[in-house]
C-alpha cells in the first residue's frame, strides 16, 4: 500500500484501536453501543466483528461504570479503553476521572498502574446544543494524573491514539466531532506520536497562532488570507494538551513576538489563558503585544445553527484576533 | 464447608488483629498521633474476615472509607499500615494515602476510598478482568448500606450483572449512613431488596457472626468463580465506635441502650466462646494469641514512629508512572 | 371485638438458601402489600379492629398508612429478632384476638406457636421451605380472618388443630423447652452459622410432625419414603447414615441431593424419642440451639399445635350465608363505618 494512501479522522481512530488490539490481548474496547453498532459516529464500526464481544463490550449507558470499568480493569493488569459518547458526558464520570483514575496511582503510594484510554468526541457545530457540544479540555488538564490528547487531524490521529493505548497512565483522547470526516494520508504501519509534543503545522516569522483540534484547521485558513496580506503566521498545535510541550510554543513566541491562542472552549479559565500565562512567565521580554485568545462567549453552546455559527470561533475570528496583535507597536 | 479447626483460628486471627489495629489506631488518634480523618472498623470484623477468609490471594476486593478492617483481613502488614496512618515515608502509600487510601495492590486490595460509592464500579472493572483472563479470580466490593443510595452503586451492580462477571457484592449494613440513622434515608431496611431488580440473588446474613458471614461467603464466591455471576450477601453489623475517630463528636446520634445491646454480640466474644464450647480452643490459646498479636501491634507502632517522613520533593513522585509530575 | 392480628416476619425469605438454590427472594415490599391486602379485606369482612406486630422494618405501618379504620399497632419493646413475633402472638392472646395472620416461613409459625399455643392461625408462606403455611393471597386470608373473629364463621367448622414436635433439652444445668412445627433436626455441626440446614452431611436424625413428599427441606426426607400428612395422627422418625434406602430429596427449593437413610419409623403421637451427645438442634430447617455431649434431648409429636384455619372452607360457608351481599357488608362494617369517634 502506498503511503499516500488517506484515511478519515475517525477510520485513523479506528486503525489504530485495531492495531494495537492485534498487538496485546490485554487491550479492549467498552462504551455505549460500541459493539455491533460500531459507535454513533462510527469510530469503532468493524471492530466486535474482528475481534469479538469479548473485547469490544456493549455496556449499559452508565458512564461511572464504564469509567470504572477502565479503572478497575487497568488496576488490575489490562489495558483498557472505554468510550464516553459525548464529551459533555465525562460530567457523569467525574468522580471516577478526577477522583479514581487520576488519583489512584499518587494516593497509593506508586503501587498501581493505570493503562486506561478514555476516548470521548467534543467540540460544537452539529447544531447538538449545550449538552452534547462542549469543549470541557481544561477540566481535565487541570486534574493532575490525567493525561489529555485532541488530534486536529487523521496522521495525529492515529499516532496519538496508539500512543495513548500504549501509556501506562490514564490518558483522555478527545476527537473532535466536526474532523470525523475529514481525510488525509494515513501511514498503514503502526506508529506513534510521542504525547506531550507539539507540532509547528506552519513555520512562519511574525506571529504565532496557537490552535488545537478543530482550531488548528481553522488557523490554517486564517494563516492562507493573512498570507496574502503578507503576515506570516506559524501555526503551533500542541495536539497533547497535558502534559503542554511549553517549550515549542516558547520558542515559537520569542521568535515571532506575538502570539494568539485559539481555542474553541469558552474563553474564560480556558488552555488559552494557561498557555497566554506560560508565555508571559517565560518570555515576557519578548513579547510585542499582549497575548491574545480566541475563545467562545461564556455562554452555553447553543442550538440553532443561526447562533452556534456565531458561537464558535472560525477562521475569521483568529484572523481578526491577528491582526489585532499585528496592530500593536 | 471446611470448618476444621484451622479454618476457625484463621477467621478468629483475621478478627483479633483487625480489633487490635483498631484500637491502637483509635488510641493514637485520641492522643493527636495520627494525622487527618480515621473510620474504625470495631464491631464489624467479623464481615471482612468472614468474607476475605473465603478468598484467595489473587482475588480482588475494593474497600469504603472505613477501609482498615478489609485490608487487614486480606493479610495486610501492621508495620506499613500503621506506618502509613501516620504519614510516614515506610507507609503503604509512602504518605500520600492515609486512612482512606490504605491498599495493597499485590494482595489483591484495590484500595479503601474516600468517595462513597466509588470502589464498586472499581470492583466491577477488577472483576472484568478476572473473567478476560479467564482464570477464575473473582472481585469483591465491600460497600456500607448508605453507598446504595449513590448512583456509583447501581451503575456498578446493573453493569456486573448484564456483564455476568465474577463479582460477589458484600454490603456492610451498620445501620448509619455516617451519623443519620438508614431509616431516615432508605425506604426499604434490607439493602438486598435492591438485589433482584438487578437481576442477581440476594442473602442476609448475621454480620455479628464470622461462620455465618463465611458461609454465604464461600457461596458466592465459588458460585462467580464458576461463572454464575454476580449476587450480593448482606451482613447486618454495627460500628462500636462512631463514624469519625473513637469519641462520640458533638451531637449523640445513638443511644448507650442500643450500642450496648450490639456490643453484647461482640463477633470476637461470641465466636471465642463457641470455639471453647467446641472443644476446638481453650482460653489459654486466646490469650496467647491476643498476647502475640498485640506484639505485633506494638512493634508496628514502634516501626511508625521510628519511620522517617516523606521529603518534600516526594511530592511530584508518582504522579504520572515514569514521569514526575506534568510541566 | 372482632379483632383480627397480624404477623409478618421481616427476615423471612431472605436467607442464604438464595445462593445455592433457586429459592426467591421475599421483599419487604411484597410483605407489606400482602399485610395491607389483608388489612382491607379484614375490615371489608366485618372486623372491627386490627392489631398489629411491629416489627424494625415498620412493615405493618407501611402497609396501614392511609387505611381508614382502628388499626392498633400493638406496643412491644423490639429486638429486631424473632423474639418480636413470640411477643407479639403472646399480646394478641391477651387482647384476645379472634383470628391471626401470620407472613413468614415454617419458623415464623413456630414462633407464633410459641407466644400463643392455641392461636387461631392463618399461616401465609413468606419464607423458603413452606411446609406449614401455605400460598395464600392477603385478600383472601383477611377476610376469613375476620369471619373468624366476628364469629360469623365458627372455629369449630373451620379450624383444626394441628400438629407440633415438643422438645425439651436438659443441658447442664440449663432445662429448655421449645417446639417445632413441622420438623426438629439434629445437625452435626459446629456452628448455627446462616442458620439455614444445608449440608445433607449433617443432619443425623429428624423428628417430622408434617412430611409430605409435596414439601421442601428436611421433612421431605421422611417424606418421600414414609409420608405424614397434616392431619395424620402420627409423626415419623428418621435416622441418615449408612445401610438402608438411598432417597432423592430437596432440601432446599430446586435443589436435590441424595440422602441415606438408615432407620425410619412412624411415631405415635406422645412417643418419645430420647437423644443424647453433642448436637445442634434445628426447628423446622434452621439451625439454632447447640447441646453439648452431656446433654439430653426429649422430643415428641403431639396434636397440640395451633389451631390452622381453613380458608377456603371459611369464605365458602361466609358465601353459603350470603355475608358478601351488600346487605351483610353494611352490618358487618357497622362499628367501623358508624362509629368514625372509635376511630
Amino acid at each position: 500500500m502506498s503511503d499516500d494512501r488517506k484515511l478519515t479522522y475517525a477510520q485513523a481512530f479506528n486503525e489504530a484501536v485495531s492495531q494495537m488490539m492485534e498487538a496485546d490481548p490485554d487491550v479492549f474496547c467498552a462504551g455505549e453501543d460500541i459493539g455491533a453498532f460500531g459507535g454513533v459516529f462510527g469510530t469503532f464500526a468493524g471492530l466486535q466483528a474482528k475481534f469479538g464481544e469479548k473485547r469490544v463490550v456493549d455496556t449499559p449507558i452508565s458512564e461511572q461504570a464504564i469509567v470504572g470499568l477502565g479503572v478497575g480493569a487497568s488496576v488490575t493488569g489490562l489495558r483498557p479503553i472505554v468510550d464516553l459518547m459525548f464529551m459533555d458526558f465525562i460530567c457523569v464520570a467525574f468522580d471516577q476521572i478526577v477522583n479514581q483514575a487520576a488519583k489512584l496511582k499518587y494516593m497509593f503510594g506508586g503501587d498501581a498502574t493505570l493503562p486506561m484510554t478514555i476516548t470521548t468526541a467534543g467540540g460544537g457545530g452539529l447544531s447538538a446544543a449545550a449538552q452534547h457540544s462542549q469543549s470541557l479540555e481544561a477540566l481535565l488538564c487541570h486534574i493532575p494524573g490525567l493525561k489529555v490528547v485532541m488530534p486536529s487531524n487523521p496522521y495525529d490521529m492515529k499516532g496519538l491514539m496508539i500512543s495513548c493505548i500504549k501509556e501506562n497512565n490514564p490518558t483522555v483522547m478527545i476527537k473532535h466531532k466536526r474532523l470525523l470526516g475529514m481525510s488525509a494520508p494515513v501511514p498503514t504501519e503502526a506508529y506513534g506520536i510521542p504525547l506531550g509534543k507539539g507540532n509547528i503545522i506552519r513555520p512562519g516569522k511574525d506571529v504565532t497562532i496557537v490552535a488545537y483540534a478543530r482550531m488548528a484547521n481553522e488557523a490554517i485558513i486564517a494563516a492562507k488570507e493573512l498570507a496574502e496580506e503578507g503576515i506570516d503566521c506559524e501555526i503551533i498545535d500542541p495536539r497533547t494538551l497535558q502534559p503542554l510541550d511549553t517549550d515549542l510554543i516558547v520558542d515559537s513566541a520569542k521568535k515571532t513576538n506575538r502570539v494568539v491562542v485559539a481555542q474553541e472552549a469558552v474563553r474564560f479559565g480556558g488552555l488559552g489563558a494557561e498557555i497566554a500565562s506560560q508565555i508571559q512567565e517565560l518570555a515576557f521580554d519578548y513579547l510585542d503585544a499582549p497575548v491574545s485568545r480566541i475563545g467562545a462567549p461564556f455562554s452555553p453552546v447553543p442550538f440553532s445553527p443561526a447562533l452556534e455559527s456565531h458561537y464558535i470561533p472560525d477562521a475569521k475570528s483568529i484572523v481578526k484576533g491577528v491582526r489585532d496583535v499585528m496592530a500593536r507597536r | 464447608m471446611d470448618f476444621s479447626s484451622a479454618k476457625q483460628f484463621d477467621l478468629h486471627r483475621r478478627m483479633v488483629r483487625i480489633r487490635l489495629f483498631e484500637e491502637a489506631a483509635g488510641r493514637l488518634a485520641e492522643s493527636n498521633k495520627l494525622p487527618g480523618f480515621l473510620h474504625l472498623y470495631v464491631g464489624e470484623e467479623a464481615v471482612a474476615s468472614g468474607v476475605c477468609g473465603a478468598l484467595n490471594d489473587d482475588d480482588h476486593i475494593t474497600s469504603t472509607h472505613r477501609g482498615h478492617g478489609h485490608l487487614v483481613a486480606k493479610g495486610g502488614d501492621f508495620n506499613r499500615m500503621m506506618a502509613e496512618l501516620m504519614g510516614k515515608s515506610t507507609g503503604y502509600c509512602k504518605g500520600k494515602g492515609g486512612s482512606m487510601h490504605i491498599s495493597d495492590t499485590s494482595l489483591g486490595m484495590l484500595g479503601a476510598n474516600g468517595i462513597v460509592g466509588a470502589g464498586s464500579p472499581i470492583a466491577v472493572g477488577a472483576a472484568f478482568a478476572n473473567k478476560y483472563r479467564g482464570k477464575g479470580q473473582v472481585a469483591v466490593a465491600f460497600f456500607g448500606d448508605g453507598s446504595t443510595n449513590i448512583g456509583a452503586f447501581h451503575e456498578a451492580a446493573n453493569m456486573a450483572c448484564a456483564l455476568h462477571l465474577p463479582i460477589v457484592f458484600a454490603c456492610e449494613n451498620n445501620e448509619y449512613g455516617e451519623f443519620t440513622p438508614r431509616d431516615k434515608t432508605m425506604a426499604i431496611t434490607d439493602v438486598v431488596d435492591r438485589a433482584a431488580g438487578y437481576g442477581m440473588p440476594g442473602v442476609i446474613v448475621d454480620g455479628m457472626d464470622v461462620i455465618a458471614v463465611h458461609e454465604a461467603a464461600v457461596e458466592a464466591v465459588e458460585r462467580a468463580r464458576q461463572g454464575g455471576g454476580p449476587s450480593m450477601i448482606e451482613a447486618k453489623t454495627y460500628r462500636f465506635y462512631n463514624h469519625h475517630g473513637v469519641q462520640n463528636l458533638g451531637l449523640k446520634y445513638r443511644s448507650d441502650e442500643e450500642v450496648a445491646i450490639w456490643k453484647q454480640r461482640d463477633p470476637i466474644f461470641t465466636f471465642e466462646d463457641r470455639m471453647i464450647e467446641n472443644g476446638v480452643a481453650t482460653r489459654a490459646n486466646f490469650d496467647d494469641i491476643w498476647a502475640e498479636l498485640r506484639a505485633d501491634i506494638e512493634t508496628a507502632i514502634q516501626f511508625a514512629e521510628d519511620s522517617p517522613y516523606p521529603t518534600p520533593d516526594q511530592i511530584m513522585v508518582n504522579v504520572y508512572t515514569s514521569m514526575t509530575g506534568a510541566n | 371485638m372482632s379483632i383480627v392480628g397480624i404477623i409478618v416476619n421481616p427476615n423471612a425469605g431472605k436467607d442464604i438458601r438464595r445462593l445455592v438454590t433457586p429459592a426467591t427472594h421475599t421483599s419487604d415490599g411484597t410483605k407489606v402489600g400482602i399485610v395491607r391486602r389483608a388489612i382491607v379485606a379484614a375490615f371489608e369482612s366485618g372486623a372491627t379492629k386490627v392489631l398489629l406486630m411491629p416489627d424494625r422494618h415498620r412493615l405493618s405501618e407501611k402497609a396501614a398508612e392511609g387505611i381508614a379504620g382502628n388499626i392498633v399497632l400493638v406496643d412491644e419493646p423490639l429486638s429486631g429478632t424473632r423474639f418480636d413475633t413470640i411477643a407479639a402472638a403472646r399480646r394478641f392472646w391477651k387482647e384476645q384476638v379472634g383470628a391471626v395472620i401470620a407472613l413468614g416461613g415454617d419458623g415464623t409459625s413456630r414462633d407464633v406457636a410459641i407466644g400463643w399455643p392455641d392461636a387461631p392461625l392463618i399461616a401465609i408462606s413468606t419464607g423458603t421451605n413452606n411446609v406449614y403455611p401455605s400460598a395464600i393471597d392477603g385478600t383472601s386470608a383477611g377476610a376469613a380472618a375476620a369471619f373468624v373473629a366476628t364469629g360469623v364463621v365458627s372455629m369449630s367448622d373451620v379450624g383444626r388443630r394441628s400438629k407440633r414436635v415438643v422438645v425439651r433439652v436438659e443441658d447442664g444445668d440449663k432445662s429448655i423447652d421449645d417446639l417445632a412445627l413441622v420438623d426438629l433436626a439434629f445437625i452435626n455441626s459446629m456452628f448455627t452459622g446462616a442458620r439455614a440446614v444445608r449440608d445433607p452431611n449433617t443432619v443425623k436424625a429428624v423428628i417430622a410432625a408434617v412430611a409430605t413428599p409435596a414439601s421442601t427441606g428436611l421433612s421431605s426426607i421422611a417424606g418421600r419414603i414414609h409420608p405424614v400428612g397434616r392431619w395424620d395422627a402420627c409423626g415419623v422418625f428418621v435416622r441418615l447414615g449408612e445401610g438402608g434406602r438411598k432417597v432423592r430429596v430437596p432440601l432446599a427449593p430446586g435443589s436435590f441431593i441424595t440422602m441415606e437413610i438408615a432407620e425410619v419409623r412412624p411415631l405415635e403421637l406422645g412417643e418419645e424419642i430420647t437423644m443424647t451427645g453433642k448436637t445442634i438442634l434445628a426447628f423446622d430447617g434452621e439451625r439454632d440451639l447447640p447441646v453439648s455431649a452431656d446433654g439430653v434431648v426429649t422430643a415428641r409429636v403431639e396434636a397440640s399445635g395451633p389451631l390452622l384455619i381453613d380458608v377456603e372452607k371459611t369464605l365458602v360457608i361466609a358465601a353459603q350465608s350470603q355475608m358478601f351481599d351488600e346487605q351483610a357488608r353494611h352490618v358487618t362494617n357497622k362499628d367501623l363505618y358508624t362509629s368514625p369517634e372509635e376511630n
